[in-house]
């Protein structure tokens, strides 16, 4: 009995001394940016969080940014966040409550999100893809549309709010140079087709809600929907390595948005129904005007 | 005495009237006697009616399907052993991909006019099938079917399921994602066969999904055992077609017994061989101008991915659409499950279909006991219920085919899937059920319009005496007016009583000959 309990405790130890221990060398090792690759290779390191050598940070230890060579986030500069605080009042505090807390001013219906500490990447996504200030607070799902506030407001937003409760990922920006758009393109069949269609043109999902499509979307949009998962899409963290993200947002912004079409018009998208259309009203129609034509009619 | 002057012309007339052709063709009739039938064929009288060109369009499609099939055999390897693709598509480079999706991807960007091949032989591949499909709505609408010609219907409606079939297997060869996906449909659709499914299952895919051998297997049966069947069917048809001789619209000079048309030589063959080309030319152009199955956007196929919105070619669609809304119903007891959502929709539903369709010459001979020999068409108005049993029909496959994309309609309306989902499930009963009397209300009311299908007559305008103009129409023509009664062969109007039956021929190369 006594033996046992203190076998237990043994392992109990070791697991809690070895462990940060060989998450540490992990990371280091991940750190090297000598990338293998492997289309399917998982593991923690580089989710969008600093758990790398690369983290810089300033005089007084915030960080300032991290990342590597497919993908640097860096945070909304702490001095914007005043003016993100006034900016937030104005534009977002109706809904969201003064203090971002999901709370609004007694009296205002529907339920709102709680924003404190989901990291500025995920404000900066729904305030640039124009999904927030909300247009309709009672609709399933928020559009995206032409952005209401600019890139710096959307910055000074993020730093105010992330500075209620510090949070990542920072706002990613992707360096695509060396990213590979052939195992982009296999994690993208792998990961995304099955909601935003493997030609990225997106789809209804359940009542009210639909996987966007993906033609128009601008690359470090695409990093911050991957790595915050917005709405019904899942977070992708873990099990997508950053440059394999970097390899799915290549093949997002290159094949994707600018397809190449040999052959003729690419009859927009996953084609059965636009191709048969074509097939019977402009093939067999056109033949069958044709036969009207050399045959006789009375 | 003759003098042979060496000259062309000397020459000319000296090897007689026909020429080097007529010689050989002399020499050859005197050995196998193929004047008599040669001259019966080129003879052959076509009632060239526009809506007779519609069976043409799927022959034609299918020379084509032929030609440029013979090319792709070239260039396809049917097997799925993996492979690394090293070709010039950059977003598929180094990936392990099966030989014959890397066959296909080289096939369209490193074979000379490869790519154009392959979207003619698709291109073609659905006019085909849409052709037949508006050729038969043309015989059945028309009462062609009728005795002596039931056996050309059911070959024909044998050549469709081929047709669609064969277009199936042929969209599965490339082994990419959709197709890919396409075919694990297939493998589940045999699966929820009561008792056999799970062993007519292994059979055909040699053992469980995916499997390597089902792409040599659809192979074999796409490029040789179904174009086989389906070449000699279509020789069949046009065997019996040759030896019944056309249908043709009642009208002037035209009766039960004679055939009025243009002979094949030198009429109708000109104007067949000119639309063959035409087939072939608009095929062409849609395989230069239009893309079609870009499957290198697509990726290959491998089981653990998958795409949304995937969909069939069009002919499959109103399978998918009644997969797609048909209940969730199984049956499990007996240590048994049986798919009902699967096996109903997808086995019997097409079962009882193309049964009722191939019964169909039966079971309206049965309703109208009519055993008469028909030659003349009907015009479709003339046959209120079969006309809209035929609607009916029609209407329900379209209805599937449209729930074959409830997603994509969700989507692009901004509706709710489910709403989508409940809609096509009660339109595809409601609509069909109103197709029918609608049609049939529609087919009185034409039968009852002075000129509908009929004779034009005169508007007689007649100015008053304040000087209004007033339009009246003439009176029908007597034997123009309504049969009342469907089910009574429509007799042979009168206005084509001077018909003689013997060989006369007309203005434009138009004969009439007894049958
Ligand atoms: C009109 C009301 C309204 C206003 C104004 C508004 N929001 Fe929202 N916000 C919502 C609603 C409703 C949702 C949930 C939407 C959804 O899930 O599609 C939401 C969601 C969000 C989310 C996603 C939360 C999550 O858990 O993923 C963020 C981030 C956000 N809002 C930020 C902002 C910011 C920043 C502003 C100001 C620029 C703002 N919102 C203004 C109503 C509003
Ligand atoms: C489970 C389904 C699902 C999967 C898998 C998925 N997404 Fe999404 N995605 C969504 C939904 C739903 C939204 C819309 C979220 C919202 O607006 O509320 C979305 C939004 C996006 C957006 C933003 C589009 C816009 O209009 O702003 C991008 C970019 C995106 N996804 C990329 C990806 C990529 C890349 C992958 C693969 C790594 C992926 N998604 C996987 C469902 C999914
Ligand atoms: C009954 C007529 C036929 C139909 C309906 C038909 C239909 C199709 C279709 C839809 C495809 C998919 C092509 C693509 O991916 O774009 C295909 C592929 C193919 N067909 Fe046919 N086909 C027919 C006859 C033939 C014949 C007679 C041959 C050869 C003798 C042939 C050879 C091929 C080959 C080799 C492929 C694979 C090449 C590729 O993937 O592009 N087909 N067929």
């Amino acid at each position: 009995m006594k033996t046992r309990y203190r076998a237990s405790f043994v392992a109990v130890v070791t697991l809690v001394v070895a462990g940060p221990v060989l998450g540490l060398a992990a990371s280091a090792f991940a750190s090297t940016n000598t990338y293998t690759r492997t289309p399917y290779q998982t593991g923690r390191a580089n989710a969008g969080t600093p758990n790398s050598t690369n983290v810089v940070k300033n005089s007084s230890g915030t960080v300032v940014s991290y990342g590597n060579s497919a993908i640097t986030y860096t945070a909304p500069s702490p001095s914007l966040a005043t003016l993100g605080q006034s900016l937030f009042l104005e534009n977002c505090a109706s809904c969201h409550g003064t203090a971002a807390n999901g709370v609004p001013a007694n009296g205002t219906s529907g339920a709102f999100p709680n924003l404190v500490g989901l990291g500025p990447a995920t404000i900066d996504f729904w305030i640039e893809s124009g999904r927030m200030p909300a247009a309709d607070p009672r609709a399933v799902q928020a559009n995206r549309r032409v952005p209401r506030l600019s890139h710096s407001q959307a910055l000074a937003i993020a730093a105010w709010v992330n500075s209620l409760s510090p949070s990542y990922p920072d706002i990613p920006s992707p360096n695509l140079a060396s990213a590979n758009v052939s195992d982009g393109a296999a994690l993208f069949a792998l990961n995304c087709a099955a909601c935003h269609t493997i030609e990225g043109d997106g789809d209804a999902l359940a009542a009210g809600t639909f996987a966007p499509s993906l033609r128009n979307i601008p690359a470090y949009q695409v990093v911050e929907a991957i790595r915050t998962g917005p709405g019904n899409m899942p977070r992708f963290t873990g099990n997508l390595s950053d440059f394999q993200v970097a390899d799915i947002v290549k093949y997002v912004t290159t094949e994707i948005q600018h397809p190449q079409n040999p052959g003729g018009f690419g009859l927009g998208g996953l084609g059965p129904v636009a191709e048969g259309f074509v097939g019977l009203l402009l093939g067999v129609g056109l033949l069958a005007l044709v036969g009207f034509w050399v045959g006789e009619r009375q | 005495m003759s003098q042979i002057i060496n000259t062309k012309r000397g020459r000319r007339e000296q090897s007689g009237p026909y020429g080097k052709l007529g010689h050989a063709l002399n020499e050859l009739d005197d050995r196998m006697g193929v004047a008599k039938g040669g001259r019966t064929f080129l003879d052959k009288i076509f009632p060239d009616h526009w809506s007779f060109m519609l069976g043409e369009i799927a022959l034609y499609s299918f020379v084509v399907l032929l030609a440029t099939g013979i090319f792709l055999t070239l260039y396809y390897v049917p097997s799925q052993d993996l492979t690394t693709y090293t070709g010039s598509y950059l977003p598929l480079y180094g990936q392990k991909v099966t030989e014959a999706f890397a066959s296909t991807v080289n096939l369209s960007f490193a074979v000379r006019a490869g790519l154009l091949m392959r979207q003619m032989h698709h291109w073609s591949c659905d006019i085909f099938i849409g052709a037949i499909v508006v050729h038969m709505g043309r015989v059945f609408f028309t009462g062609a079917f009728r005795k002596p010609r039931e056996t050309n219907w059911v070959i024909g409606t044998t050549l469709l399921i081929l047709a669609i079939v064969n277009g199936f297997l042929g969209y599965s060869l490339p082994d990419d994602l959709v197709s890919g996906t396409g075919i694990r449909i297939a493998y589940s659709i045999i699966l929820s066969i009561p008792v056999v499914g799970s062993y007519v299952a292994f059979f055909l895919f040699g053992g469980n999904f995916p499997g390597t051998s089902i792409l040599p297997r659809f192979f074999i049966l796409h490029v040789l055992i179904i174009p086989l069947i389906i070449l000699s069917l279509v020789g069949a048809h046009m065997v019996l077609l040759v030896r019944q001789k056309h249908t043709q619209f009642p009208g002037k000079g035209k009766t039960e017994n004679n055939v009025v048309g243009t002979p094949m030589y030198p009429v109708f063959m000109a104007k067949t061989t000119g639309f063959m080309f035409v087939v072939a030319g608009a095929t062409a152009l849609l395989g230069a101008f239009a893309q079609i199955n870009p499957i290198w956007q697509f990726g290959p196929y491998t089981a653990s991915r998958i795409s949304y919105a995937v969909q069939p070619d069009w002919y499959m669609g109103f399978l998918d659409g009644a997969l797609r809304i048909f209940p969730a119903w199984s049956f499990h007891s007996f240590g048994y499950t049986i798919p009902l959502e699967v096996t109903i929709p997808a086995v019997i539903f097409p079962g009882i279909l193309f049964n009722l369709v191939m019964a169909w010459p039966t079971i309206e001979r049965k309703f109208t006991k009519d055993n008469e020999m028909h030659n003349l068409l009907d015009r479709p108005s003339n046959r209120p219920k079969r006309t809209s049993a035929g609607v009916a029909v029609a209407v329900l496959c379209s209805m599937l085919f449209i729930a074959s994309s409830t997603d994509v309609i969700a989507n692009f309306f901004h509706l709710s899937l489910n709403t989508v989902l409940w809609s096509m499930r009660i339109l595809c009963i409601v609509m069909p059920v109103l197709a029918y009397p609608v049609t049939y209300k529609i087919c009185r009311e034409m039968q009852g319009f002075a000129g509908a299908g009929k004779r034009k007559t005169a508007n007689i305008v007649t100015r008053t005496a304040e000087g209004e103009y007033v339009a009246t129409p003439a009176p029908a023509y007597v034997d123009d007016l309504v049969h009342e009664h469907e089910l009574e062969a429509v007799p042979v109007p009168t206005y084509v009583v001077d018909v003689d039956d013997e060989v006369s021929s007309g203005e434009g190369g138009v004969r009439r000959v007894p049958r």
